[in-house]
């Protein structure tokens, strides 16, 4: 049994602590990261619970319940942050990428004491495969938003649209690594190449004319 | 094995579209061109999902059709896309017609919640009457038009044949028949790949008008 309550109580505190002691400037990038672990915790609490209301094994829950869970858990925060303090477009991205960095760790850390820290191999392959997948479901997410939010006409539908981008990256993401076999290293190296064609991607479209409205 | 054929073949053809949709977007930076991008997109990557799941477990997901939520997101943007593409004349236009979109949607959304979950279905048939309504007002007035606007008739009738063949394909898959050509279900999933296709350059002549 893990106690992630526990684990998450041991990590956050000196994270709340430096947070109060560095300054307005970069307050908020504790609080986003504690977010990030916090929205961790309870998409944990909240598979348990789903994956029992529908009886699913390990497989189902990890390829169809967690990816819609974990993913909707990591928006909330970002969402509350748009509503309410209506931030600047590049700290909406920054604050995304933050969210999904603390996600990472904490999920990371759990899985570390679940199954133990020898295998450096195994677990640069997990961090740069599973960690990496999170921040760029993040950023799939977050660069989203900054385009979205800044047209009325598409607010709606296009932060439902990224949502359903991520959670399916996500899933597919899942399914290679529950499949098992040499499929998961495409997993694995499936959030870097990502990456990798989103920076391509980016540089293509980077003289799109802003729009307002 | 059909079913396979039938997802990935539909999947390629997204995919196809989709890349066609933000070539076009990427020489005409305009909105239409953006939303038909994301609709082909998360449309592709639901199938994509859906594919996945099938060719790696040999079966379809039992507990929740994230697929499903991908598809729900590409309609929302093709509802999007449709109120877009309309004029303020065409807004302020009316015709009894459109309400065949509820008066068909309805009972069949009641009937595929018999048979099916609530939620989803809800989303579904709701977002896709609206759409269908839009599309049927969008053709009756483009018909109406004399000058170049009436190739926006293209538009409203291929989104139309997208909705009624889904509306075919649900229907379609209440009554599973069997993994063979000979269910309804592959022809109106077939039929529906041609017409996401054909979306594209109805769409090109829409924004063109």
């Amino acid at each position: 049994m893990t106690y992630i309550e526990n684990v998450f109580v041991c990590i956050a505190a000196p994270l709340l602590v430096a947070m109060f002691c560095v300054g307005k400037k970069h307050f908020r990038v504790f609080l986003f990261f504690i977010g990030g672990m916090s929205m961790c915790l309870l998409s944990a609490y909240l598979n348990t619970f789903f994956a029992g209301y529908y009886n699913a094994d390990l497989q189902d829950a990890t390829t169809q319940i967690a990816p819609v869970i974990e993913e909707i858990m990591k928006l909330l925060p970002i969402l509350f942050y748009l509503l309410i303090f209506e931030p600047k477009p590049k700290e909406v991205f920054a604050a995304m990428l933050i969210v999904a960095a603390g996600f990472a760790t904490f999920e990371n850390t759990c899985y570390l004491i679940q199954n133990g820290a020898a295998e450096l191999s195994f677990l640069l392959i997990r961090g740069f495969g599973t960690g990496a997948m999170h921040i760029i479901c993040g950023a799939i997410v977050g660069s989203g938003m900054v385009y979205v939010w800044q047209r009325s006409w598409l607010k709606m539908a296009g932060t439902f649209g990224l949502l359903c981008a991520a959670i399916t990256f996500h899933a597919a993401y899942n399914l290679l690594i529950a499949y098992g076999g040499s499929v998961q290293f495409i997993a694995f190296a499936l959030p870097l190449l990502t990456l990798v064609i989103g920076r391509i991607l980016g540089k293509l479209l980077k003289h799109l004319p802003q729009q307002p409205n | 094995m059909i079913e396979l054929i039938d997802n990935v073949s539909q999947l390629a053809v997204t995919f196809a579209a989709g890349v066609g949709a933000g070539m076009s977007f990427y020489k005409a930076r305009s909105q239409p061109y953006f939303l038909l991008t994301c609709f082909f997109g998360t449309f592709t990557l639901g199938s994509l999902h859906w594919s996945l799941y099938m060719l790696l477990f040999n079966s379809t997901p039992q507990v929740f059709y994230v697929s499903e939520l991908a598809w729900i997101a590409s309609f929302v943007f093709l509802l999007t896309l449709d109120f877009t593409l309309s004029t303020p004349g065409e807004r302020r236009f009316h015709h009894p017609a459109a309400w065949l979109a509820p008066v068909i949607g309805v009972p069949l959304m009641i009937f595929y919640m018999t048979h099916g979950e609530i939620l989803g279905n809800l989303l579904m048939c709701g977002i896709t009457m609206v759409a269908a309504w839009l599309s049927i007002r969008g053709m009756i007035f483009a018909r109406r038009q004399n000058d170049v606007r009436r190739n926006r008739q293209f538009f409203h009738i291929a989104v139309l044949s997208i909705i009624v063949i889904e509306y075919g394909l649900w229907t379609a898959s209440c009554f599973w028949v069997s993994d063979t050509l000979t269910n309804p279900y592959f022809w109106f999933d077939f039929l529906l790949s041609a017409s996401l296709f054909i979306l594209l350059p109805a769409t090109r002549k829409a924004v063109e008008a």
